[in-house]
């Protein structure tokens, strides 16, 4: 893959062929997906998703030591004025010191859209660098700047020179793609553009050469692995991935979350590249590989007992310590299966809809399923080939899960409502954002992910048991809510096909 | 020509009428705006303002035409037309109301087209443009407002002396508008009048669609919402005053004073319904006074936030309190003509504080405009400087406190830290909730 030296990334409807709205069975998805007809990516009805931008924020700003400035009239980047004043703690588990969030929004207006927002851009460069001296500047281009013309790459390379921070570009108009998944791809375009590669930076050699040091440098960068975190993650959860790798003897950098600018100047040496979801960083795997020829493991997200023993061989297998990687394995699990007897008594037999990003969920069945759940359906973001090797993992090793039903949609809470009410699980297990709908219809929720909890590796499936056991042992919450609140769809919705809306004739 | 904004605490014109019209009850928003316009504002709706929730079919429930590259090059009208019939067809509203992001109205598109077509059908459709390059939050409001005045709201012949409508209090961006509609709500039932707000708690629709029977227009704000009363005095012949926002005993009186003159109530009467709050209010107020006076709770204060609040913060603070409010950030967008209005209601303390006013809407100048009011400690053995300090401001001031190690309560736009429901700071009964939150914090860190 050689993207990098375009300005901009291409959109994954392109690059991957991404799918955005389907409505079928397991099977069916997976053999469509196989055949390459799976490009419907519209509805004839349509609620609202974020975009490319708002998914950009995730990564960019948890960067540290950075100034975000988002080019677009006042309202884009609306998430930062959410975590304004509550992000810091996050960032400071990384680094005491840390300064937290901090943005402008160049806030174009009717003039502007006549004449250019360049000159807003400039002077807002200028006055990030001034006034707080950060390390990046990470420019974020939207759709209006794009529309009217601005230049934001030229202003960059001019401003380059006047600042002391590097300056980095991020193309994530909303506009340009309904996979808000692009996100990723614009992000790590923009750090490996500008963040990437010493040569960036100023000459680090050391003055009288070592040849003893070099040898113990070479050493340490064979047995250094980068793990590609996700915003989604807990600082726990990192904790869990970093104590398992150490104990393979390998060094640990984590990348790109909660990552200090200069992290990145010489992260293409390492020994290989350590993905824990291919949605989020197969644009950056391949481009590591391209350009600096670092291989990578992208294949699984560490979530589950199956998953993340796979994950751990995939890494072992690189380094030629399967055997090692195994015996730490069968320890964890045997160890992990003698505690979790309870709570799969307890959890047998429940249902369960699940709903968010494809890696997540179908990995997220799979513990599920293994903690004694029977998953009833899923319901995925969106779908392109690294979903379809899940989903016929999945397949291959749940019984009779092919006949589950999977919906293909970035939120769309309509189809989810009618899902429900057809399915009546015992859980909906949901991204977050979309889970008070199941709640008022008086399902009790165990979200996806959270900034705080536990989910990955062998102690996340100990604690995803205990908190979806603990969540289950009170659910008067949504029983309360179901007989007061009420969803906005009429009553003979819950009738119809639940993907009635899924536009069938539409090419890409 | 305006310029960029460092933190902003709002978002743009459309953010603006979502949240109106998320509010608004049985109204369903259609958004015919780019992908991910929906969902960009709905955390910033949501979790910037007290955890307010999706709401009826707004967050990831509103609709939206998610515009991408396709209708940007041949246009979106069509896929417009689509989404409200099957709208209409899926969500259950009384009103369905269009509203347009930057890139349609960049492109050219015309909602009216597509409105047009449900002319005579059996919910109502209608329409504004609202892109967010026209403004922030309260543009949306007031563009929100004026269509609604215009195109909503049924003419009425025949006005009732007795109903008055009441605006000005921007919900969603003022976090406690729920809380604060029903306690101004109560003043002027107090004052002997039935009071449409539109977005109250046990309102409908009808409150809106027959607010021109109204006699007056009461508008609670020098700042928002003004235009839309000039609309609707055009369209419906209802006259308006303009009100600031109160908070606390001095304030009220203000407001009811200003209230009964425009409603042509007898002095004695309004000064009746003042004495008897006072007399409610002090009773609480001088539970306080062991505490006050044992601890010394008087604090130098920042007030940040918009320009409703900061003006009735700080009065409530320099007069009813005794506290020193010494430097007011008002963060507003606002025309000279407008801040000079604004200026005027930050004057005539009985209190004797003179405020130091700025209009500033860069989050990082708060810090610098306090060094340079109260002066920086150089270690010096004898210093004047802030302290014993308070701020009151948004959760972007938290910030700034940590830094200075000083006290701080989140009352204004955006409000991450704390979960609001139904609380109020208006009147006389929301002034005595502030102050539980104010000296709480105070003695909750000791």
């Amino acid at each position: 893959m050689d993207y990098i030296r375009e300005k901009t990334p291409p959109v994954r409807e392109d690059r991957l062929g991404a799918c955005m709205a389907f409505g079928g069975s397991c099977c069916e998805l997976s053999s469509k997906s196989k055949k390459g007809c799976l490009y419907s990516n519209n509805r004839t009805f349509s609620q609202s998703q974020g975009c490319q931008l708002t998914l950009s924020l995730a990564i960019l700003n948890t960067i540290r030591d950075s100034v975000i400035i988002v080019h677009s009239p006042i309202g884009c980047g609306a998430s930062l004025v959410a975590q304004a004043g509550i992000s810091k703690g996050f960032q400071k588990l990384r680094d005491p010191n840390a300064f937290g969030l901090r943005w402008i929004n160049t806030n174009l207006d009717e003039m502007d859209v006549i004449n250019g927002g360049e000159e807003k851009l400039r002077s807002a460069i200028l006055y990030a660098d001034r006034e707080y001296r950060p390390s990046a500047i990470i420019v974020m281009n939207s759709c209006v700047p794009a529309l009217i013309g601005d230049d934001i790459d030229t202003i960059i390379e001019e401003l380059q020179k006047q600042v002391t921070a590097r300056v980095v570009p991020v193309h994530c108009e909303g506009f340009k793609t309904k996979i808000q998944a692009t996100a990723y791809d614009a992000v790590y375009h923009g750090i490996l553009r500008h963040l990437v590669g010493a040569e960036l930076y100023e000459d680090q050699d050391p003055i009288i050469p070592d040849e003893f040091e070099e040898l113990k440098e070479k050493y340490r960068i064979s047995h250094t692995v980068n793990l590609l975190n996700v915003s989604s993650m807990s600082r726990i959860d990192e904790q869990e991935l970093v104590k398992l790798l150490q104990s393979l003897d390998l060094n640990v950098r984590i990348l790109p979350c909660y990552a200090h600018p200069d992290d990145f100047a010489d992260s293409y040496e390492a020994a290989l590249n350590v993905s824990i979801c291919a949605t989020h960083d197969d644009y950056f795997s391949e481009h590591m590989k391209t350009k600096y020829g670092v291989p990578f493991i992208l294949k699984t997200i560490p979530i589950g007992i199956a998953n993340t023993s796979k994950w751990l061989l995939d890494i072992a297998k690189f380094f030629g310590i399967e055997e090692r990687a195994q015996k730490l394995i069968d320890s964890e699990v045997r160890e992990l299966n003698a505690v979790l007897t309870p709570y799969r008594e307890f959890l047998k037999g429940k249902t369960a809809l699940l709903g968010g990003g494809e890696i997540r969920i179908l990995t997220t069945a799979e513990l599920l399923h293994n903690l004694g759940l029977e998953i009833l359906g899923l319901r995925g973001f969106h779908f392109d080939r690294y979903g379809e090797a899940l989903l016929d993992d999945l397949i291959a090793e749940i019984p009779a899960s092919e006949r589950a039903i999977i919906n293909i949609g970035t939120g769309q809470p309509f189809e989810q409502a009618n899902l429900l009410e057809k399915l009546k699980p015992d859980v909906f297990v949901g991204h977050p954002g979309g889970n008070g709908w199941a709640n008022k219809q008086g399902i009790p929720v165990f979200p996806l992910f959270g900034q705080t909890y536990n989910y990955m590796g062998y102690v996340g499936v100990f604690e995803v048991a205990r908190r979806l056991t603990r969540s289950l042992k009170n659910t008067s919450y949504s029983r309360n809510l179901v007989k007061h609140a009420q969803l906005p769809y009429r009553k003979d919705w819950y009738d119809q096909d639940p993907f009635s809306y899924i536009d069938q004739d539409a090419a890409l | 020509m305006s310029k960029f904004v460092e933190r902003p605490r709002y978002v743009c014109a459309l953010g603006g009428a979502v949240g109106t019209l998320k509010v608004l009850p049985r109204t369903i928003p259609i958004l015919h705006a780019a992908t991910g316009c929906g969902g960009n504002v709905a955390l910033a709706l949501n979790q910037a303002a007290g955890y307010l929730g999706s709401g009826y079919c707004a967050g990831q429930a509103l609709p939206s035409t998610n515009t991408s590259e396709r209708e940007i090059v041949f246009g979106g009208e069509d896929r417009l037309t689509e989404q409200i019939e099957n709208t209409i067809k899926l969500i259950d509203g009384d009103l369905y109301f269009v509203i347009t992001g930057c890139m349609v109205e960049m492109i050219g598109d015309d909602i009216k087209n597509s409105i047009k077509k449900f002319d005579g059908g059996n919910v109502q459709v209608i329409g504004a443009e609202t892109g967010g390059f026209h403004g922030n939050y309260y543009k949306g409001y007031e563009i929100v407002l004026k269509t609604l005045f215009r195109d909503f709201v049924e003419k009425k012949a025949v006005k009732d002396s007795r109903l008055v409508n009441l605006w000005g209090v921007v919900p969603i961006q003022d976090v406690f508008w729920k809380g604060n509609i029903a306690l101004i709500k109560d003043l002027l039932n107090k004052l002997g009048y039935r009071v449409n707000t539109f977005f109250g708690d046990g309102e409908t629709l009808d409150n809106l669609r027959n607010s021109a029977a109204a006699s007056l227009n009461i508008v609670v704000s020098d700042t928002f919402g003004v235009e839309a009363a000039q609309v609707f005095e055009e369209v419906h012949g209802v006259p308006y005053i303009t009100v600031p926002f109160p908070i606390g005993d001095h304030g009220s009186e203000i407001f009811l004073r200003q209230v009964g003159s425009a409603l042509g109530i007898a002095n004695a009467f309004v000064e009746k319904v003042i004495k008897r709050e006072q007399g409610y209010y002090y009773s609480y107020f001088e539970r306080l006074a062991d505490v006050y006076s044992d601890l010394d709770l008087q604090r130098y204060t920042v007030v940040v936030g918009d320009s409703n609040y900061t003006q009735a913060l700080t009065r409530f603070l320099a007069d009813d309190l005794g506290w020193l409010p010494e430097l007011v950030v008002v963060t507003d967008f606002l025309t000279d003509e407008q801040q000079d209005t604004v200026r005027s209601n930050f004057a005539g303390y009985e209190s004797g504080i003179e405020p130091e006013l700025v209009f500033d809407t860069d989050a990082s100048n708060v810090g610098k405009y306090i060094a340079w009011h109260w002066g920086q400690s150089g270690a010096q053995k004898y210093f004047e400087g802030f302290n014993p300090g308070f701020i009151l401001g948004s959760a972007i001031e938290r910030d700034v406190a940590e830094k200075l190690g000083v006290p701080q309560l989140t009352v204004t736009y955006p409000i991450s830290n704390r979960v609001v429901l139904d609380r109020g700071y208006a009147g006389y009964s929301g002034a005595l909730r502030l102050t539980e939150d104010i000296l709480s914090t105070l003695v909750g860190s000791r």
